[in-house]
């Protein structure tokens, strides 16, 4: 009886995955050729003739070895969502953060929206720059091949970031407010944090969202405008 | 017999609806694919598994180790929840691709 996991190991040599799961491979293959040999024997012919016809479902084993190694490396994965996510993302929050900065530094303040003391704060300057930053996030993305949810989600990115930092800060600064024995008035910080809430996030993540919104509306109206000239 | 570019679109979709009806090994899953389609579709071992692989890695379908009565151990594939979800809009897309290829080219049942 041939050895089926023999041949296909050497055939498959370099196979660079995780010993286990190149062994699963090997005999996953030679499960498949030997079934394929079998029927060709049951259909009456010689097994040299069986033997060669089974291999020859693999016309090029390098290509076979190469492609179970794309289809296997998870890298490939991350490396995608590394270039349709985590770049244009950070990227997006990086720029509206410097963006930002430079407006402070160019005496550009936050106003009050009401003149009420409890009106909330908002950066107007900052918020009016805010859809091209989700709009050129969305925009990175989506040249990544991300998804319509994925294209999205990076324009908002930097509000998503930013409410993690707050939900983080905060209790945070509780704690240690509570641990120096200061009095911590949880009404006023209820009210700050909806304020801030509304301010540093919502009312900044729809401006990304717009952005984004808008470069996937153009992006999409390219694409068919592109696919419509075809021929 | 119908031309390796558009059987490489249809692949997914047909290893996806041969699983529908029940787990398979490799073999066997060629077996039925091309029987299914009276020899239309062809799935060698090279174009299977890397295929089945793909798959597997996008939660679509889960292969294990089973052993037969005959004592051999092969690889069964099944479809997973995510695979039965992303069945339907395939089989939709695919759809709506041959009614409007049907349209263009006046195609006709025959």
């Amino acid at each position: 009886m041939r050895n089926w996991e023999a041949l296909v190991k050497q055939r498959l040599t370099g196979l660079a995955l995780e010993p286990g799961e190149a062994t699963e491979v090997i005999a996953e293959v030679a499960a498949h050729l030997e079934d394929t040999c079998e029927e060709m024997l049951r259909q009456g012919l010689t097994e040299d003739e069986a033997v060669r016809r089974a291999l020859s479902q693999v016309g090029d084993w390098k290509d076979l070895r190469r492609k179970i190694l794309a289809a296997k490396r998870r890298e490939q994965v991350m490396e995608k969502r590394v270039r349709q996510v985590w770049i244009p993302g950070f990227l997006t929050l990086i720029l509206s953060m410097l963006f930002l900065t430079v407006l402070y530094r160019l005496g550009l303040r936050a106003r009050l929206v009401w003149s009420d003391p409890n009106g909330i704060l908002l950066y107007t300057p900052w918020l009016a720059g805010l859809p091209f930053f989700g709009a050129l996030g969305a925009y990175i993305s989506s040249r990544a091949g991300g998804s319509r949810a994925t294209v999205l989600f990076v324009s908002v990115f930097p509000a998503i970031a930013l409410t993690f930092a707050f939900l983080f800060m905060f209790p945070f600064s509780l704690t240690i407010e509570l641990i120096m024995g200061r009095p911590v008035d949880f009404s006023s910080v209820a009210t700050v944090l909806l304020k801030d809430g509304i301010g540093w996030l919502l009312i900044p993540g729809a401006a990304l969202l717009v952005g984004g919104l808008l470069a996937q509306a153009l992006l999409s109206t390219r694409s068919s405008l592109r696919s419509t000239a075809i021929g | 017999m119908i031309a390796p570019g558009i059987k490489r679109g249809t692949a997914e979709l047909a290893v996806l609806s041969v699983l529908e009806d029940g787990p398979l090994h490799g073999y066997e899953m060629a077996r039925r694919i091309e029987e299914q389609t009276h020899g239309s579709l062809r799935f060698t071992l090279a174009s299977l598994y890397p295929l089945l692989y793909r798959l597997e890695k996008r939660g679509w379908v889960r292969g294990v180790w089973e052993t037969s009565g005959t004592g051999r151990r092969r690889r069964c594939y099944r479809l997973t929840p995510a695979g039965k979800k992303k069945l339907a809009p395939i089989r939709a897309e695919w759809s709506e691709l041959f009614r409007a290829l049907k349209r263009l080219a006046k195609v006709s049942h025959a």
